[in-house]
């Protein structure tokens, strides 16, 4: 027990971080979700240009690390002159960089429909606004959301990268704690519980999300 | 001053000395993680205490940031009184977290083949080690590999938060010199320039080697 007191004493300001941590996730889903979703009906949809430049996009945040683009906002707000406090920057890049691969599940959820569907949909005589809202989006929205909720969970494991560009958050906290007190592998330890415990119950949601899905299959 | 020529002819040398550290971390995880991924997939299909532990083994790498099992690793290591080196501290890091997320994939592909190839199999009398090595996996090597692809390219990604913990490849050679030359714009086109030719070369090779194996779909 002697050698765990350096956690014991420390689980408050831990529990602070991981407070800032999910303000951090949470602030950055949101956004990242509505673009992702938007992004995802220009690539099924949308006209050729406009699917180009989504490639690109895609292809760009695809093969450049998140702490890459983390780091060149943080170097580079301060000479663009924006005055955008450093969290409102990070959450503007972490949802810029998720929502491409939420566009890419909700893209999957859409396509991963069989033909019939849109066949059945379009042969009742329905519009296309009505088709989408009760036949495509419904059943697509549930083959989604599994994958969505593990997008979630890689989320909430990025925000520890902005502890890397100075924002305060529960990596960073752990950071603090070790410096003052020399016992990293406790404190670690605790961080990482800390972790664990949210993306857990998020990842124990998705698989629930999943077996419901299957339910109608 | 962007696109300062005579910056760029020391800055890329200096960053593609970076990148062959990059590339040897990344190659490195891969490879041991193709091996490590299989065994800890084939355990954790067994029933008992071994597959409990291949399962937790999943669980906690998936749910904990790299950053932290970085950490936990080269700074508790270090308190404990065997120091590795940052190389070999973040080569164990990517290994342990990519490892959990190839036997997943790994799993997905051996649940895919069907029941009836191992019924085939016990039927013509199919020794264990024969059958998955002339019938089962074969097929999976050929399923798993793009998402194999995907983790590859993330595997790449994640190499830069080795970063933190001092190792000198290409993201930690660009905040030096984005500290020393103040040129940002530059440092980071390029950073990024060459993270998108390696994440792409992965692509391409796992492109070219869907094709080469496409005979055991």
């Amino acid at each position: 027990m002697k050698t765990f007191a350096p956690l014991l004493h420390s689980y408050w300001y831990l529990f602070r971080g991981a407070e800032m941590t999910l303000l951090m996730a949470g602030a950055s889903v949101l956004p990242a979700t509505a673009l992702g979703a938007v992004l995802a009906l220009v690539h099924v949809f949308g006209r050729r240009t406009a699917r180009s430049a989504l490639q690109i996009y895609l292809f760009i945040v695809r093969g450049i690390p998140l702490l890459v683009l983390l780091t060149f906002v943080y170097y580079l707000l301060p000479l663009t002159g924006i005055d955008l406090p450093p969290f409102w920057g990070v959450v503007m890049v972490m949802s810029l960089y998720y929502a491409a691969f939420m566009s890419e599940v909700f893209r999957a959820g859409i396509e991963s429909l069989p033909q019939a569907q849109w066949d059945a949909a379009r042969s009742l005589g329905m519009t296309r606004h009505l088709m989408l809202r009760i036949v495509i989006f419904p059943q697509a929205l549930r083959l989604a959301a599994p994958p969505f909720v593990s997008l979630c969970v890689s989320l909430v494991k990025a925000t520890s990268l902005v502890s890397i560009v100075g924002l305060w958050e529960l990596t960073m906290a752990s950071r603090e704690v070790v410096e003052r007190t020399l016992a990293p592998f406790q404190i670690f330890i605790g961080a990482a519980l800390i972790y664990f415990c949210i993306c857990y119950t998020l990842a124990l949601y998705g698989r629930y999300l999943e077996r419901r899905s299957l339910v109608g299959h | 001053m962007p696109f300062d020529i005579h910056f760029l002819i020391r800055l890329i040398p200096a960053l593609l000395d970076g990148a062959v550290i990059t590339v040897e971390l990344a190659i490195l995880t891969f490879m041991i993680c193709l091996v490590w991924g299989l065994l800890v997939a084939l355990a954790q299909s067994k029933r008992g205490p071994l597959g409990w532990i291949a399962g937790g083994y999943i669980q906690t790498v998936r749910n904990t940031p790299l950053l932290i099992q970085l950490y936990i690793i080269y700074f508790g290591f270090a308190m404990a009184g065997f120091a590795l080196s940052g190389f070999l501290s973040g080569l164990l890091a990517l290994c342990i977290q990519n490892g959990g997320y190839v036997a997943e994939i790994y799993r997905g592909g051996l649940q895919s083949v069907s029941q009836r190839q191992y019924e085939a199999g016990r039927a013509l009398g199919m020794r264990r080690w024969t059958l998955y090595t002339t019938v089962i996996l074969p097929q999976v090597v050929a399923r798993v590999i793009p998402p194999m692809t995907n983790q590859a390219i993330s595997i790449i990604k994640d190499t830069s938060q080795v970063a933190a913990i001092a190792v000198m490849e290409m993201m930690k050679v660009a905040e030096v010199w984005v500290e020393s030359s103040a040129n940002t714009y530059d440092v980071f086109l390029g950073v990024a320039l060459i993270y998108l030719v390696l994440t792409s070369v992965a692509g391409f090779a796992g492109k070219l080697s869907e094709r080469w194996l496409a005979f055991a779909q």
